[in-house]
């Protein structure tokens, strides 16, 4: 019986020690992670401004942030910095040295089918309250809130309808309103199945003005409005799309989109929407990056602007 | 301390630690088992979708601040105004038309 107990206690011992080094090892290693997680501030210097419903950050979720630099950069001249992070590489998309967004490559687990996509990143200013609108109103809370050092405060949702987006309330204030040069984003489209009713459901979250805007195709194409500017549209998924999923999409302005979109083909990106004259003149189209992550292309001349000032 | 004490002491130390370890590894990994814990970076957009195939009927531009049509479908506002535009300032100077 001693012999037992003498054997069952030096194992408990070993297990014990081992336990423990584990555990401080990998408690060494979280501390380590989150020390050495940084992503940047959406606005540097920060200001106090707050644009409750704009878009104000974009991520791509890649599953090769090298090949998605080369893609992105050669297509609109971005540069990037990258931010130490473990588990998953990020970098910085930057224009004229401007932050334009992140690339993200997630440390996912292989084996398992993965959609690439620009997450969209919608100003609040409370995220928790925000969540609580959110559930309140049909949608699924997807990861968070969580605060992120120098970012500030996110969640990510799915609406009633399943399109996938984020909250994000900025501790650097948000980025001020002007026009986007071309290379930035410049325009977000929602597209569901019901726009009147997922309108309704982002006007209770963000405090959207809804307006109907003209149109001749006769789909539905709701303008989302805050501090009286355009700040998105919700538009209408063709009733025959039985593959399609509603989605946000977010556009890049471009000085002209079939050159941009011919340039992303060869770039190893693919056109899914051709080149078209869209509702404000110029045109735009629907890509994917290499990976298959969809992004828009939108044309807006000076005189668009100037146009529109009149 | 006795033998005895000493060794179910360690005993008891290896089951929390053990205990400890599991809990780390249930709640450790975020969404997604990545970085999620701080950032949530993992794929949310369901795969399998089609996000083009469109004609000519893909129109989801901005319009230019143009008239809008009265009796949106819900509570949403009737054409007394112009539809606001994008913003169309300058970068770090006057605020644009609304």
């Amino acid at each position: 019986m001693n012999r037992i107990s003498r054997s069952f206690s030096a194992t408990a011992t070993a297990v014990g020690g081992c336990l423990l080094a584990v555990v401080l090892t990998v408690g060494v290693d979280l501390k380590a992670m989150a020390a050495s997680l940084e992503f940047p501030p959406v606005v540097e210097p920060a200001s106090t401004e707050h644009h409750v419903g704009k878009v104000i950050w974009v991520d791509l979720l890649t599953p090769d942030l090298a090949a998605a630099k080369q893609f992105y950069g050669g297509l609109f001249g971005w540069t990037f910095n990258d931010f130490p992070s473990a588990g998953a590489r990020y970098a910085v998309a930057l224009l004229d040295g401007r932050p334009v967004g992140g690339l993200l490559q997630p440390a996912a687990p292989p084996g398992r089918d993965r959609q690439p996509a620009w997450l969209t990143f919608i100003a609040v200013s409370d995220v928790d309250a925000a969540q609580r609108a959110a559930l309140a109103h049909g949608a699924k809370v997807l990861f968070g809130p969580a605060s992120v050092e120098r970012r500030g405060r996110q969640a990510v949702f799915a609406d009633p309808e399943g399109a996938v987006f984020a909250v994000l309330a900025s501790s650097s204030g948000d980025p001020p309103d002007f026009m986007a040069a071309p290379g930035e984003w410049i325009w977000s489209a929602l597209l569901v199945r019901d726009p009147a009713a997922d309108a309704s459901f982002y006007k209770a979250l963000f405090g959207y003005e809804v307006i109907e805007a003209p149109s001749e195709d006769g789909l539905a194409h709701l303008i989302l409005s805050s501090d009286e500017y355009a700040r998105a549209s919700a538009n209408a998924l063709p009733s025959e799309s039985a593959r399609r999923h509603p989605h946000w999409l977010n556009f890049v302005r471009v000085v002209d989109a079939a050159d941009a979109a011919a340039k992303a083909v060869s770039l190893g990106g693919r056109v899914l929407v051709e080149p078209h004259v869209d509702r404000h003149g110029g045109r735009v189209a629907v890509v994917a990056d290499p990976a298959g992550a969809p992004f828009g292309l939108m044309e807006w001349s000076d005189s668009d602007s100037k146009e529109a000032a009149k | 301390m006795s033998p005895r004490a000493r060794r179910a002491g360690l005993s008891a130390l290896g089951l929390l630690l053990l205990t400890g370890l599991s809990s780390c590894a249930l709640t450790w990994g975020g969404y997604d088992g990545d970085v999620g814990l701080a950032f949530g970076g993992g794929y949310y957009q369901p795969y399998g979708y089609d996000y083009g195939g469109w004609g000519p009927g893909y129109h989801v531009g901005p319009g230019r601040g143009g008239p809008v049509r009265g009796g949106g479908p819900g509570n949403f506002r009737a054409a007394s105004r112009q539809a606001p535009s994008i913003p169309n300032g300058s970068r770090g100077g006057s605020r644009g038309r609304r």
